[in-house]
């Protein structure tokens, strides 16, 4: 008999109604006389969606990924960025599948290539500014282009100056927003828009929170498919609502009533980066042995939003409420929303370097009560694969043992499945010696 | 000095950088700084007495490296963090600065401070928006921290002075390169690129004010200097950190090509911006590294997709008579991989043919040797018959 | 009690017979492309050896890339977990195992008992493994076993690029257009898959004592630099390609027989992907 209770979750069916409705509803914007944009997953998009009227993003990392889980449409997407237009195949996997879907003039989601009005854009990777850069080429080179820059530092260096720093280019990026598209932002609906945001990234953070019970109520397959919804409009009203109105109330009820991710939970891993998309069904594997992926700072933080509090723990960055700050006015709304930003996603910490990911790496295992690791070296992406070898020796050190193996979150060609496999049933097997539970 | 001596000087202080850094420090007993790229703010880094030195390529499979940093980081960083574990800098080098450059050499700044704590290390945030006006007022305060904490760290503070003299330092040594690669434009040029760009790296290796003292004698020496060699075809080098001798030497020596300029942060990109002065010392830093051609990861607009480089990098072709372009680039290297197949676009429909080749630690010079050869051979076809 | 082990990989099978938990037959050969049927094979020319019947043996474990193929084994166990028995049986003292074959290098942690702690395997690629060692030897125009014989006269260390085997072998070739000694350029060959070899044993560490295995193990001159390069001597245990097979005989006499190494079970889900 299993260990704990198990079931999927009831908000699963309408995260996955909101995806498709997001894809859909870009793809027909002009239709309806809305305007399109391409930006990034962390594009602040409660700046162009708070212009008048009816306003569609597509984010780019996401929209790759979604060609990433397709084997077919992956490589030839990829192999028209890497023939066509002669671009390098260690290049980001997302952004080549982006490129080549410009290049073959292919919606992934059905049609032609939606055309977008102007570029809302940021920049912390190396890939972010230029790939939209590049995309706008691929596409003719009119479109109009805007970047800013929020790689100003880790998450406990930010002060004033830093958040000025970004303030001021989302003021020129309003003007340039209002420039191009000849409609004005509606302040009253950039403020509801932050604050949606805030609900978005502290809801996520604090529904993660929840995954340090044992049993574990989230597994991170699941996770993935509920954290991309932040990564796509995390301003809306309708994606604030599901973190803080549906998923957040359940994954506590599943707490509460002690509901498990894996029945047979005997041994919780920690994760790193992406996974490669194709690969899902590793976790399903891992499930027999009553193995719970329950941690990845990746999946946490990459729209959740976190602080450290006095006593060293990682914990859900406060909402406004929590803050007892009411937004008012256009001001309050860009401060408050930079602030959280660049100080709650710890995700951006890495790119600091190998200590932060080291140290929130500890902070991580010990809350999250993780026994192992496995790691997926991602090719595919540099951003999240950042310091991946000091952090194995960091965990290491406190003991986990660890496995990794090189793949690619979105390029089969990068990703060796049967040995993979080989990897990971020796490490359950024998490095964890764990025996079939289910 | 003849100018073979004195570019042979630059040539010994590249191949044995570690002996001069140490030697430096027994003569001068200061400070040493290492950075791995070119946006580190050296004038206050001359100001406080510091030698900044740029960590570059040591080209010997890095056997240590790979427990820290994987495979597809750019052998470039790779090979940086390598020769620290080997602890090749351990007995004169003090502290290592990170200056938010690209993904690459983050991970090899992070491992090795990691791996030896003892180290003073800085991460010194230089903005990424550089075309943005928002990005000199934000640069002007993160100098500001950077004095203060290098100001602590030797126990000495920088006047205005102390940043005058830093900024004449470099502004010298910038000038005085921008002469000597001026008379690379000469139909014969009195120095290959191979010499041109070991100048370059020893400027990042060794105290200016020592090499602005040999730039001066170059200058006085190079008019009299023939080189008893064709100059062949005349080339460009494009593309990432670049400080590969050997491949150098086998276009210019063996296939008889001439590098007459290149556009590398280990070459023109590095100095040839001067600093404009201003009373606020600070903000006339900010301003030229926020100014200065751009690393591709920093180039990109904020209402256009237009690029500041390529119409430089252009120009220089047409200035320098570059009858066509090898695009270099470190395999992994993002920002010059979302450049190259652009610019090569760019410079192919401004009629500068192009040929690209990805570099690694090691270069395979055979394999390497064949192409170019075929490149120039199709160059000189098209002066023929095009 | 008599037991089998198989170790069936990408281009050779080995196979050994334990009786009583003594060797008495052993076997190898090429896999060819039906690579069942050479485990087959040169399983039942192990069995003649010993004068046994297939019936006779009571527990069959494969291992190797190939092993999940041997449709006649009782049980599969990983490659890794194949090698650590079996050097620890051979060579106890070793904590740390190197193992380069055909078409992998790889790098064991393992514990007193021969548990694996840690483990790392080269890119997937042939640069650091035996496929590069034969590809400059073709491009030597000698056998291994000469250009092993010669690399060990060499005391010039030539540096050369080991990242592409395609590359190493034009390398070469220009090597000898310079008039390079062919036992330089041996050398060189050996130098830089050390140094591949090296690199991918330093991720789990270099604890004493090193054990190398595989078929590169019986090359004099690899372990000559791969001695230099790591700058300790590694134990090369007798028959160095047979030992993942003796540690799937071993593993079938402790009655550990493994499992089936696909999640075959998983039914297509539908998932939606994130970032």
């Amino acid at each position: 008999m299993a260990k704990y209770k198990t079931k999927g979750l009831d908000c699963w069916g309408k995260a996955k109604e909101l995806r498709q409705r997001y894809y859909q509803d870009y793809k027909e914007a002009h239709d309806r006389g809305a305007l399109r944009w391409e930006g990034g997953a962390w594009s602040f998009d409660c700046i162009p969606q708070a212009l008048e009227g009816e306003v569609h993003g597509l984010t780019e990392e996401p929209y790759g990924a979604s060609i990433g889980a397709n084997p077919a449409m992956q490589v030839r997407y990829q192999e028209a960025a890497e023939g066509k237009w002669g671009c390098a195949n260690d290049l980001c996997a997302y952004l080549r599948n982006y490129w080549g879907s410009i290049i073959l003039n292919e919606y992934a989601f059905g049609g032609e290539w939606p055309h977008a009005d102007f570029i809302f854009q940021n920049h912390i990777c190396c890939s972010h500014a230029k790939w939209l850069q590049v995309a706008g080429e691929i596409a003719g080179g009119e479109i109009p282009y805007f970047c800013f820059d929020v790689g100003v530092g880790p998450y406990d260096k930010i002060g004033e100056r830093q958040i000025n720093y970004v303030v001021e280019q989302l003021y020129d990026g309003i003007e340039f927003l209002e420039k191009v598209t000849g409609r004005k932002i509606d302040d009253e609906k950039l403020i509801k828009r932050v604050h949606n945001t805030y609900d978005s990234s502290c809801y996520w953070a604090k529904a993660c929170e929840f995954n340090q019970a044992v049993p574990a109520p989230l597994d991170e397959k699941t996770m993935f498919s509920l954290y991309v919804l932040g990564t796509l409009e995390k301003s809306s009203d309708d994606v604030a609502n599901f973190y803080k109105d549906l998923l957040y109330p359940e994954v506590k009820d599943r707490v509460d009533n002690q509901i498990a991710a894996v029945a047979n939970e005997q041994c919780r891993v920690f994760g790193d980066s992406q996974p490669p998309w194709g690969f899902l069904r590793v976790y399903r594997y891992l499930e027999q042995y009553g193995i719970v992926s329950n941690a990845n700072l990746y999946t946490m933080s990459l729209i959740g939003w976190w602080n450290i509090n006095e006593k060293g723990d990682m914990v859900p960055y406060p909402t406004l409420e929590e803050q007892g700050v009411t937004l008012k006015t256009r001001e309050d709304a860009l401060r408050f929303l930079v602030e959280g930003e660049l100080k709650g996603k710890l995700e951006w910490a890495p790119f600091y370097g190998a200590t932060y990911k080291n140290d929130l790496t500890a902070r991580m295992v010990k809350q999250w009560k993780c026994d192992a690791a496995i790691i997926h070296l991602n090719r595919g992406c540099e951003g999240t694969a950042q310091h991946q070898m000091e952090m194995k020796i960091a965990l290491q050190k406190l003991g986990l043992p660890v496995m990794t193996f090189e793949g690619n979150m979105a390029d089969q060609r990068q990703f060796d499945e049967a040995r993979t496999d080989r990897l990971i049933d020796l490490f359950v097997k024998e490095t964890l010696g764990l025996k079939k539970v289910a | 000095m003849e100018a073979s001596e004195i570019l042979k000087q630059f040539q010994d202080v590249w191949e044995n950088r570690h002996d001069y850094g140490r030697d430096w420090k027994k003569r001068k007993g200061g400070k040493v700084l290492g950075y791995f790229c070119t946006y580190a703010p050296e004038e206050v880094l001359y100001a406080a007495d510091i030698l900044p030195i740029r960590i570059l390529g040591g080209h010997e499979t890095p056997s240590l490296v790979t427990p820290h940093m994987f495979d597809m980081w750019c052998p470039f960083s790779r090979d940086c963090l390598n020769q620290g574990l080997q602890g090749k800098y351990d007995d004169y080098m003090d502290g290592l600065m990170e200056t938010n450059c690209c993904l690459h050499p983050r991970q090899a700044f992070g491992a090795w401070i990691v791996n030896k704590p003892y180290l003073w290390s800085y991460w010194y945030v230089m903005p990424n928006a550089v075309r943005s006006p928002r990005s000199k007022p934000f640069l002007r305060g993160e100098l500001e921290e950077f004095k203060k904490a290098i100001e602590e760290w030797t126990g000495k503070t920088i006047t205005d002075e102390d940043l005058d003299r830093g900024i004449d330092i470099m502004n010298t040594n910038r000038r005085l390169m921008k002469q000597v690669y001026e008379l690379r434009k000469q139909d014969n040029p009195p120095l290959t690129g191979a010499e041109a760009m070991t100048m370059v790296w020893a400027s990042q290796l060794m105290d200016k004010r020592e090499h602005n003292e040999l730039l001066k004698q170059l200058l006085e020496a190079l008019p009299n200097r023939k080189l008893d060699r064709d100059p062949g075809i005349r080339l460009m080098i494009i593309g990432s950190e670049n400080d590969d001798r050997p491949f150098m030497e086998m276009v210019e020596d063996v296939l008889g090509g001439t590098f007459v300029i290149d556009d590398h942060c280990t070459g023109s990109r590095y100095f040839w911006d001067e600093l404009t002065p201003e009373k606020d010392r600070l903000q006339a830093i900010a301003n030229r590294y926020c100014d200065r051609i751009p690393c591709p990861g920093k180039d990109w607009g904020m209402e256009d997709i237009s690029r500041k480089r390529f119409p430089h990098v252009l120009q220089l072709a047409k200035d320098y008579r570059a009858q066509g372009a090898i695009l270099v680039q470190q395999k992994f290297c993002d920002p010059h991989e979302l450049d190259i197949p652009s610019l090569r676009r760019y410079l192919e429909g401004n009629d500068i043919p192009c040929y690209f080749l990805e570099f690694e630690v090691t270069v395979p010079i055979g394999p390497f040797r064949i192409r170019v050869e075929a490149f120039l051979e199709q160059i000189k076809a098209e002066e023929l018959f095009g | 009690m008599t037991v089998a082990g198989i170790d069936l990989g990408g281009r050779n099978v080995h196979v050994v017979i334990l009786k009583d938990d003594k060797v008495v037959a052993k076997a190898a050969g090429a896999t060819g492309i039906q690579k069942a049927e050479a485990a087959g094979k040169f399983y039942d020319e192990a069995l003649q050896q010993a004068g046994l019947k297939r019936g006779d043996v009571e527990a069959v474990v494969a291992t190797g890339s190939s092993g999940p193929r041997v449709d006649f084994a009782n049980g599969y166990i990983p490659d890794a977990a194949a090698d650590a028995r079996g050097v620890n049986r051979l060579a106890p003292s070793a904590r740390t195992i190197i193992d380069v074959g055909g078409e992998e290098g790889r790098a064991i942690k393992i514990n007193a008992e021969g548990k694996v702690q840690d483990f790392a395997v080269n890119e997937k690629c042939a640069a650091g493994t035996g496929t590069f060692v034969d590809t400059m030897a073709r491009a030597l125009e000698m056998p291994v076993e000469e250009m092993a014989k010669i690399s060990l006269q060499s005391t010039t260390s030539i540096p050369m690029n080991a990242q592409c085997a395609v590359f190493g072998e034009s390398e070469v070739v220009s090597l000898i257009h310079q008039n390079i000694k062919k036992l330089d350029i041996a050398r060189a060959v050996h130098d830089a898959i050390a140094g591949r070899v090296a690199s991918v044993t330093r991720i789990v560490g270099l604890e004493k004592d090193i054990a190398m295995i595989g078929g590169v193990a019986m090359n004099a001159g690899f372990v000559a630099s791969l001695n230099r390069e790591l700058g300790m001597d590694v134990i090369v245990p007798d028959d160095p390609d047979y030992v993942g097979a003796l540690g799937a005989a071993v593993a079938a006499s402790q009655g550990v027989f493994g499992e089936e190494v696909k999640a075959k079970v998983v039914e297509k889900e539908t998932i939606e992907e994130g970032k």
